[in-house]
């Protein structure tokens, strides 16, 4: 019975050919479906989103020196420092690193963190096509890189190395600047926004104002910014580690969302070494 | 293991679970200790490169103002066996006190051998940090 089906079916499948491939794809697109969907229903997926969201927060709630992981900080730079010793002076980087609690469609915290013992010199580049203020630039602030247009060409065909910290721009050039470098300064936060305060007619002040300043922003549910060195002493790490939180604290005031955001669980650690929870809220 | 569980072994290996660095070097005589040796394992070096790694983080943990300095060289020719693989003690003045040769040992050895000549004090059992 079945070849006589075969026989009758076949003739007709291979007389179209339209309508073979019409079957074998459907056939495809049908088979992951099967495995895809998820047990859940629509409503209890938003219910199992709620409760998560509220057990971060009450988490975020309890004090951090109930974590099995806490320490007072200057016990957890003595095993930070245990666990780099011997590496390259330039590798012993300590961070801080929050988790972000917040509701789904919060703007991402950033801010700025002047620190009052500097990682690093800053650097410093400077878009214009005013000769003017890329004199200023160049000689009272000695910025990393200074041009108009022809820099624009240069970092887009990768001449430059794109390696300085903050960018600013005139207004004459912003437009230009998105669209041809905004895949490529934009992923890195360097691009110059009105928005973001870094465009302007009057680049002097807006230099100033930002010296010795270091941005940061929330990248997926945490912050992450580098306070020091392992060869620094505790003392000045104690003020970096001050500064940083003042500025995610201020980051978080200025934040312009529905319902304010929390801080979670904070680590302070470093390249090689474990993640260590302090007291940062 | 959980994430906390594996994080405490790690912080304890540091600072309880490795016995042998668990001492107070004489910090009146010593300013520290730097070590040569290579990247690579051949000719001998591989005693060096895990006394760095497994002895090291305890001893800077129980002598938090030492410097402990460690060169490494690239040296991929294996029949070049002139790299020096060596622990040397530095005064006070920042001169060498004493030169110890690690090639061919174990880190264990290679303790043991510095414990000799070195003076140092023991960490009393009530200073010893347990997480």
């Amino acid at each position: 019975m079945f070849s006589g089906l075969s026989s009758r079916f076949l003739p007709l499948v291979r007389a179209s050919p339209v309508r073979r491939l019409h079957v074998s794809a459907s056939l495809r697109a049908e088979e992951p479906v099967g495995n895809a969907t998820s047990k859940l229903s629509k409503d209890q997926l938003k219910k199992r989103e709620v409760r998560r969201f509220a057990q971060k927060k009450a988490a975020a709630r309890r004090p951090a020196s109930e974590h099995p992981l806490y320490m007072p900080v200057d016990k957890a730079l003595r095993f930070l420092r245990a666990a780099e010793v011997g590496q390259p002076q330039s590798q012993q980087t300590l961070s801080v690193t929050t988790i972000v609690i917040s509701e789904r469609g919060a703007p991402l915290l950033s801010g700025n963190v002047s620190f009052p013992n500097a990682l690093k010199e800053l650097k410093i580049a400077v878009f214009t096509n005013d000769e003017q203020q890329a004199q200023i630039a160049r000689e009272k602030f000695n910025c990393h890189v200074v041009g108009g247009s022809e820099l624009v060409e240069k970092i887009k065909q990768g001449q430059v190395p794109l390696d300085f910290d903050k960018s600013f721009a005139t207004p004459e050039i912003a437009t230009l600047l998105a669209s041809q470098l905004g895949r490529i300064l934009g992923p890195r936060g360097l691009l110059p926004a009105a928005k973001k305060g870094t465009v302007s007619e009057n680049l002097e002040s807006l230099i100033k104002d930002s010296m010795g300043t270091l941005p940061f922003r929330q990248r997926g549910n945490n912050i992450s910014i580098a306070v020091g060195r392992c060869s620094f002493t505790d003392k000045q790490l104690l003020e970096n580690i001050v500064a940083a939180q003042k500025s995610v604290k201020e980051a978080l005031a200025n934040q312009k969302a529905k319902k304010p955001s929390l801080l979670g669980q904070t680590t302070l650690t470093s390249t090689r070494g474990p993640g260590i929870v302090i007291d940062f809220a | 293991m959980s994430r906390v569980a594996r994080q405490l072994k790690f912080l304890n290996k540091i600072s309880s679970s490795t016995l042998e660095p668990q001492v107070v070097l004489n910090s009146q005589k010593y300013a520290g200790l730097n070590l040569t040796f290579q990247y690579q394992n051949h000719n001998g070096h591989m005693g060096a490169r895990k006394f760095w790694h497994e002895y090291m983080p305890t001893l800077q943990f129980y002598n938090p103002g030492l410097q402990f300095q460690v060169t490494r060289v690239k040296n991929e020719d294996k029949n070049n066996a002139g790299v020096p693989c060596v622990l040397q003690t530095i005064g006070k003045d920042g001169s060498v006190l004493e030169t110890l040769d690690m090639r061919d040992k174990q880190h264990s050895e290679i303790m043991q051998e510095f414990l000799e000549k070195a003076d140092y004090e023991k960490v009393p059992e009530s200073d010893i940090v347990r997480v």
